[in-house]
């Protein structure tokens, strides 16, 4: 054999755009993508059911007798369903998963034995986890508000830079979920329990925990993001919209901002110095 | 004298309270050296602390004179061909070698160049667009040692090779391992079976329960092992046929059938092993799928050398 190309190490954001282009096909037709589109096929089903409804019998939400928008109607459903549960599940099933697959299939070995930092693999994974997420759910809710904008006089047209800033939100979810699990996924045993317990119990309860507690979760801030009004003149509403207690637009960004790098750098050097014992 | 590729220096490793390796003091010089030992001896820790994914608990490990673990520029001289049956299913063979490779820093058209180079090397250029969950066993251990050999390296340590191929294909990847050998690679081959390393090499670390017990010329062990039967199971289309055939010779001292399978104890594994390829390679009796070797032969020499 001769010679291979003169051994010079590969940077970082090489190695990570080389593990991207090997991981995204494979996290796309996973059986744990096909799982999560259906996930988040449920508030689209949930939305054509909603217009149906109004379609067929003009009837609409109210509140105190009048009718709320679609772009409320929406509102609320971006908040309740996609940022407080499908974003979150989404970066806790990834997220977790970044390293976690690769060990239970074995594969890692491949990647742990070539001339690239470790850290690379899971940085590239969580490259792959961003596209293919973002390609679950950016779709995902645009059909919903366009099918539930329209309804009760809502306008489509005033509500679309108002959807725009809500897929920025969602990537932006996406992204900060998916680095604090890839460091729970790194870090612990059994990262999808934990995963689990702080997405949908830790997060939650602080979120309506009055003093400073909230501001360990990432709901917190991402709800500063959240540029619809939540109708105040239903008894669950009201309590909802009296917790949205949020800090400022700078403030949340640069808090998020702060979230994503230290936990994929934490997550990076646990990979970077934690031994994978794979079963024989 | 010439760098050592290995040097461990009281390496020992530890799961919890399993010992995995304990204590070798060992140097591989540059050339095949043979890995020897049952399963369950530590050969796979040994090749996996050799290749920096597991971190010494105690000792250290060296290759080409440089600590191994967090050192991945030592992976531009190192390829690994690993024990366990594990892959992208869903890629080809060549995308995936492709894509390894490419993790060496090589540009995209160079990267396709050397897979494709690595997959004839290992016989395997017609079926590079399959994908590897059509593979056969076979096929899937000689796309692992593509990846291993994919970028050139100087050092090749093959985790059991040769588990699982059908006699024709073990003959080539013996001529293989042996053919780097003289081109000047290192390499480090693991087996449980003592006619396999001694078809590659003479020189052999024979490992047991984590020690290293014995290093040096195979031949010594020849004596050892010829006083006890060795046993072979062979999986074929017509195992009582190929039965008939084996009885006719007098180093075949017993046989029984399981499943699929003819399981042969001789007296002679380098004259039984040479016929059975002989056999296979004429295809007279039938097809011969796979040829395995438990180790109960090499633990009965294990016994007698911690005896002794």
């Amino acid at each position: 054999m001769t010679p291979a190309s003169a051994p010079r190490q590969p940077s970082l954001l090489f190695s990570t755009a080389r593990i991207f282009d090997l991981s995204l096909g494979q996290m796309l037709w996973s059986r744990r993508s096909v799982f999560l589109g259906l996930l988040v096929g449920g508030p689209v089903v949930l939305a054509v059911a909603v217009r149906v409804v109004f379609a067929l019998f003009t009837v609409g939400v109210n509140v105190n007798r009048a009718r709320v928008p679609g772009d409320v109607v929406f509102g609320v459903m971006m908040w309740l369903l996609y940022v407080r549960f499908i974003v979150p599940v989404l970066g806790v099933f990834y997220g977790t998963a970044f390293i976690a697959d690769e060990v239970d299939d074995r594969t890692i070995t491949y990647l742990f034995t070539r001339p690239i930092p470790r850290r690379a693999v899971l940085f590239g994974k969580y490259l792959a986890y961003l596209v293919c997420s973002a390609l679950l759910v950016l779709p995902s809710a645009m059909l919903v508000f366009f099918l539930i904008v329209p309804t009760g006089g809502g306008s489509i047209a005033q509500a679309f830079p108002g959807l725009l800033t809500d897929l920025g939100m969602l990537v932006i979810g996406l992204a900060a979920y998916g680095a604090v699990f890839a460091f729970v996924g790194a870090r612990v045993r059994r990262p999808l329990l934990i995963g689990l317990l702080f997405a949908l119990g830790w997060e939650p309860t602080v979120l309506i925990v009055p003093g400073y507690l909230k501001r360990l979760s990432i709901a917190y801030y991402l709800q500063a993001l959240v540029v619809h009004d939540v109708p105040q003149d239903s008894g669950p509403l009201v309590i909802l919209q009296a917790f949205r207690e949020s800090p400022s637009l700078v403030v949340a960004l640069m808090a998020l901002a702060v979230i994503v790098v230290a936990a994929l750098w934490l997550a990076g050097r646990v990979v970077e110095r934690r031994e994978y014992v794979l079963e024989q | 004298m010439s760098t050592p590729v290995v040097s461990t220096d009281h390496l020992s490793k530890w799961y919890g309270q399993v010992i995995g390796l304990n204590d070798v003091t060992v140097t591989v010089a540059p050339g095949v050296t043979g890995l020897l030992g049952p399963n369950g001896a530590g050969k796979s820790t040994f090749m996996k602390l050799m290749t920096g994914q597991l971190v010494p608990s105690k000792g250290s490990v060296s290759v080409f004179g440089e600590p191994i673990w967090e050192n991945p520029g030592l992976y531009f001289r190192i390829g690994f061909c690993p024990e366990q049956d594990a892959f992208y299913e869903q890629m080809t063979g060549l995308e995936w070698v492709t894509s390894l490779v490419r993790l060496n820093g090589v540009e995209s058209s160079e990267a396709d160049r050397l897979a494709r180079r690595a997959l004839e090397y290992v016989d395997l250029t017609d079926a590079g667009g399959k994908k590897i969950g059509a593979y056969s066993k076979g096929m899937r251990q000689r796309i692992k040692m593509a990846q291993a050999i994919v970028h050139d390296p100087e050092l090749i340590i093959l985790d059991e090779p040769l588990a699982g191929m059908d006699p024709i294909l073990r003959r080539k990847t013996i001529r293989l391992i042996k053919e780097w050998g003289r081109e000047g690679k290192s390499i480090i081959v693991s087996s449980h079976i003592l006619h396999e390393i001694e078809s590659m090499t003479s020189t052999i670390l024979l490992i047991n329960q984590g020690r290293v017990l014995a290093e040096g010329n195979v031949h010594q062990l020849r004596d050892l092992i010829d006083e006890h039967p060795h046993t072979v199971s062979i999986k074929a289309d017509r195992p009582r046929v190929l039965a008939r055939e084996f009885l006719t010779h007098e180093d075949v001292l017993s046989l029984r059938f399981e499943d699929k399978a003819v399981v042969v104890q001789t007296a002679r594994p380098d004259v039984f092993y040479s016929r059975l390829t002989e056999l296979a390679a004429s295809g007279e009796l039938g097809t011969i799928h796979e040829v395995t070797s438990p180790d109960d032969n090499l633990q009965a020499v294990f016994e007698y050398l911690v005896k002794s």
